[in-house]
């Protein structure tokens, strides 16, 4: 989708580029389903709100953690990424941290975010997560703790683009 | 398909109450009461799952099984973080085992004092009718202004122990499907 948007003359490609800041995740949604992402583990499975919910780009559709804590989900790409922040719409979470593996079935994670998110009535959190510039094959997200005993994660959009090695 | 929920259900009570008995004698269906006592230093942890009736779907109850005595209270609240549902023990002969009822809940609600907690008050012994000092109705009363439900049990008789895991484990289930109708109605 990049480079078909890249491809027209030099005149157009600025005012896209503009466009790419501004809503710079929705165009390199590197962690979407469609993208080549999948979930590679998840410590909840209801059936009916599976984790893949979180990466098929839409916000109805979500993932539900089925109790205790705390509660990980595994997002592998489909390449070494270069990926620049995240944002996470979910309900109910409180402490996250964000760990990344540079390495294709790797069990060595570094973590390089956490955060508490602040509680809201009746709206999704919205979370916006700066990472400067980091190298991920996957992506670990851990719940380490809830508002209450479950929670939900609508959508994860990571920005980011494929390295080439 | 069948979804798992995972329920951490915590025992309380103090010391010689009877929540180790309790816990292995629903742990084991009823095949393993322990004739003799050991006290429990710390805790223990025993996994039983539980079916949903009318549906598909079961509970794992994590049974955190804590030490009684004053002198662990410090060591077994770390393994109390975000408890799902309680069960607090009295023994029906001991009268101070059911004052410190209340001193147990507290403990436990106030690990996460925004979190509703479903729970139980459980009476166990009751096969010494002779020796009984607290009434059902005392126990019911108790229960009602802490907003738990009340539950009888002898451990030894293997009588009613699986009662409140059940309850328990179900009122679990319907907090998730609440749960999930409102994660549902968010967007």
């Amino acid at each position: 989708m990049l480079a078909r948007l890249l491809q027209p003359e030099a005149k157009f490609v600025k005012p896209v580029l503009t466009l790419l800041c501004h809503h710079k995740w929705t165009m390199f949604d590197v962690a979407l389903s469609s993208a080549g992402a999948h979930i590679a583990l998840a410590t909840s499975s209801d059936e009916k709100h599976p984790p893949e919910n979180m990466i098929d780009g839409k916000a109805e559709t979500f993932w539900s953690t089925t109790g205790m804590f705390p509660q990980e989900v595994v997002i592998r790409f489909q390449t070494m990424m270069k990926i620049t922040n995240v944002h996470i719409c979910s309900y109910n979470i409180r402490k996250l941290k964000l760990e990344a593996s540079e390495m294709d079935e790797s069990t060595k994670y570094d973590t390089i975010a956490e955060t508490e998110i602040d509680e809201t009535d009746s709206q999704l959190q919205q979370e916006e997560i700066q990472l400067g510039e980091k190298r991920a094959y996957s992506l670990r997200l851990v719940i380490e703790s809830g508002y209450d005993h479950f929670v939900s994660v609508h959508k994860v959009v990571v920005s980011g683009q494929a390295v080439h090695q | 398909m069948p979804t798992t929920l995972r329920c951490k259900c915590v025992i309380v009570g103090d010391a010689t109450v009877g929540k180790s008995s309790i816990a292995q004698v629903f742990h084991s269906d009823g095949s393993h009461f322990p004739k003799n006592y050991t006290m429990t230093q710390g805790v223990e942890v025993l996994v039983k799952p539980v079916n949903i009736p009318e549906t598909t779907d079961s509970v794992e109850m994590y049974i955190y099984d804590s030490a009684g005595k004053e002198i662990f209270s410090d060591l077994v609240r770390r393994f109390w973080d975000h408890p799902s549902v309680v069960i607090v023990v009295f023994d029906c002969t001991s009268e101070t085992s059911f004052s410190s009822c209340k001193k147990w809940l507290e403990r436990i609600r106030s690990q996460c004092p925004d979190i509703q907690i479903p729970g139980a008050l459980l009476a166990n012994k009751i096969d010494l009718d002779q020796r009984r000092v607290i009434s059902p109705k005392a126990g019911k009363e108790l229960a009602q202004s802490n907003k738990l439900e009340y539950f009888e049990c002898s451990a030894k008789e293997m009588q009613n122990v699986d009662t409140p895991f059940f309850y328990l484990a179900n009122e679990f289930h319907k907090l998730y499907q609440e749960r999930v109708e409102l994660f549902d109605s968010l967007t």
